[in-house]
């Protein structure tokens, strides 16, 4: 960074105005950096929810016996434990782990909250990572609790939750005429063209004035010659941001009707 | 104790603008700039127009409604020419390829089909033009472009470079609501699960990170905005506050942050990324690798459930598959 950032860095860098003060009071004895990262109350959580999670994750693959990084598997409990606990090797490294993480996803979000608070700045992220752990939440803790059975969630390892996406795809029938997953496969299509035009439009006009107003003008200018409508610096980053905030919701209805509400996609579509 | 960094506001000058590529007798500004209030509510710019006319952009509307068109005629053929049997049957009704490689033998058995995709590619690339035409006038660099040709080499990967590979229009999707996706979960089995297709599992990568990282970028601006980290342009030239804030909030979250050029380098390698993957994934199915599946197999992706023997997953020589046909208005063996 340059030296007026640091400046600038060591002038909000300091204790004080932590949510741990406004909810418990008193001195925050977690309120201080380590190297860039800032702790705090909430990130001394997630960093023990992380360690206990990596820890117990790294037993239960010794037990299990297979090192292989593709292989490797935390698989959920059998149907036969329905929502109640299972043995460690059985599926219960899969709970402890889905719980350790769980927590420090959590801690995470109100560790971002902190942040804001310490440099005055908007909720959006904090707000944008909650929505993105609401996806986590349905996946493993939701939809597990309306189905009776924590065999629902996925497997934690690269095969096992790439052999849960496509046997869930085909036990539904065919997830593509879910028409939550079509919405929020629309959304991520959005996204990603309305995130390359972003993308070529400031790359495509930085520094090529003295002037940034008139890279700006650039911009509008060409958009209006392009489709008509230029909706202008700020009002692409509220577009962007509403996208992904529909696609998650989409996702999120997606995965949480199949199976509680709607057992064939397909039959869904001829009810009579 | 907020520290504000403003910027010194500079005189706003119009941009210039380079002259046509060609003299274009079309080239002219369509219409006159109007506010529309409504959008004020969703705090995005009210100016509508003007559109530049030009003739690659006649051209591709012309072009793209021809398509629009066969489709219609197309539908009204399969109802027996009503209009309301097309809204009623709006989600079934599908233009199917024909069979094999060469030029359908009539209109109803893929001739709507070809001639649709003709103009239809007609249109994207004459969009091509317009998009290399306006960025030429307007002084930008040609990013623009380069992911617009990279969406019309997927498009051309799936309708075109693949179905000529397996020397047969109907391995491409039929134009219909119903037949896009039947054809993605089709053609997935066909090829023995796209799941295990490593070049999809990139383009799912890149898809998923594109909007994780929308959703950073966009709240991260949204956040500052207030101390104008949203002029991107000015902030590339000289850091204020905002994207200082911006910078300071992903560094001490993860250790690490973007700026406010850099994250833009981001963004659009990952959406172009997703479809280059994309398209290289098309282009090694049945080129290279005929199941996905098996090739998982192989390479240890698939999650092994009990033992898989090679003689009951991979027989050589495997028949050429095709394409089922929905077979929902296939014409009557006699004719209509």
């Amino acid at each position: 960074m340059a030296a007026h950032a640091r400046d600038f860095e060591s002038t909000y860098k300091k204790p004080g105005n932590t949510l741990f003060q406004a909810i418990i009071g008193g001195e925050d004895p977690f309120d201080f950096w380590a190297g860039p990262f800032y702790v705090g109350f909430f990130g001394w959580v997630a960093a023990i929810a992380i360690a206990l999670g990596v820890i117990t994750l790294f037993i239960a693959v010794g037990q299990h016996g297979d090192w292989d990084l593709l292989r490797a598997t935390i698989s959920p409990p059998t149907r036969q434990y329905g929502l109640g606990p299972a043995p460690f090797l059985a599926g219960g490294d899969w709970q402890l782990v889905v719980i350790f993480a769980t927590v420090s996803f959590v801690a995470w979000g109100l560790r971002e909250v902190d942040i804001c608070r310490k440099l005055e700045m908007g909720f959006h992220i904090p707000a944008m990572f909650s929505l993105a752990v609401s996806a986590w939440l349905v996946l493993q803790l939701l939809r597990p609790l309306l189905m009776g059975c924590w065999c629902e969630g996925f497997d934690l390892s690269f095969t096992g939750h790439l052999t849960w996406v496509s046997n869930t795809g085909f036990r539904y029938m065919n997830f593509y005429y879910n028409p939550f997953h079509a919405y929020a496969v629309l959304g991520f299509f959005l996204t990603a063209m309305v995130l390359a035009m972003h993308g070529s439009a400031i790359l495509g006009t930085y520094n090529t004035d003295r002037n940034p107003n008139v890279e700006m003008r650039r911009e509008d200018s060409f958009w209006r010659d392009y489709i008509g409508y230029s909706i202008g610096e700020y009002g692409i980053h509220r577009l962007g941001f509403y996208l992904v905030v529909y696609t998650l919701i989409m996702s999120d209805l997606c995965i949480l009707t199949s199976g509680t509400l709607v057992k064939d996609w397909v039959e869904f579509w001829h009810p009579f | 104790m907020a520290v504000i960094i403003p910027r010194v506001p500079e005189p706003v000058e119009e941009p210039e603008l380079s002259s046509q590529l060609v003299a274009d007798p079309l080239g002219f500004p369509l219409g006159s700039p109007t506010r529309w209030e409504l959008l004020r509510n969703f705090k995005v710019d009210t100016q509508i127009g003007t559109i530049w006319l030009g003739f690659w952009g006649l051209l591709s509307v012309l072009l793209f409604a021809c398509a629009g068109a066969i489709i219609f005629l197309a539908a009204m053929d399969q109802v027996h020419g009503s209009p309301w049997l097309v809204v009623k049957y709006f989600a079934n009704l599908e233009l199917e390829p024909p069979q094999g490689l060469g030029i359908a033998r009539s209109l109803r058995e893929g001739g709507y089909w070809q001639l649709c995709l003709i103009f239809f590619a007609g249109s994207t690339i004459a969009w091509a033009g317009r998009c290399w035409e306006t960025l030429h006038r307007h002084r930008w660099r040609p990013y623009l472009l380069f992911a617009w040709l990279s969406a019309i080499l997927l498009t051309a990967c799936i309708w075109v470079f693949h179905p000529i590979i397996v020397h047969s229009w109907a391995d491409a999707p039929g134009l219909g609501l119903n037949s896009d996706l039947q054809w993605a979960q089709d053609f997935s089995v066909l090829w023995g699960n796209f799941y295990y297709n490593p070049w999809h599992q990139l383009a799912i990568f890149f898809l998923f990170g594109s909007t994780m990282l929308w959703g950073m970028h966009g709240a991260t601006i949204l956040a500052t905005s207030s101390e104008g980290s949203h002029h991107e342009d000015a902030e590339i030239k000289n850091l204020t506050s905002g994207s200082m804030k911006a910078a300071l909030f992903w560094r001490w979250t993860m250790g690490f942050n973007a700026m406010p050029k850099s994250i833009h380098d981001y963004l659009l390698w990952f959406a172009v990324g997703t479809v280059l993957a994309s398209a290289m994934g098309i282009l090694q199915t049945s080129t290279v690798t005929d199941d996905w599946y098996v090739w998982g197999v192989d390479h240890g992706t698939v999650q092994q459930y009990g033992p898989i023997t090679r003689s009951a997953i991979n027989q050589w020589p495997r028949p050429m598959p095709t394409m089922p046909s929905s077979g929902a208005f296939e014409p009557a063996p006699g004719g209509r």
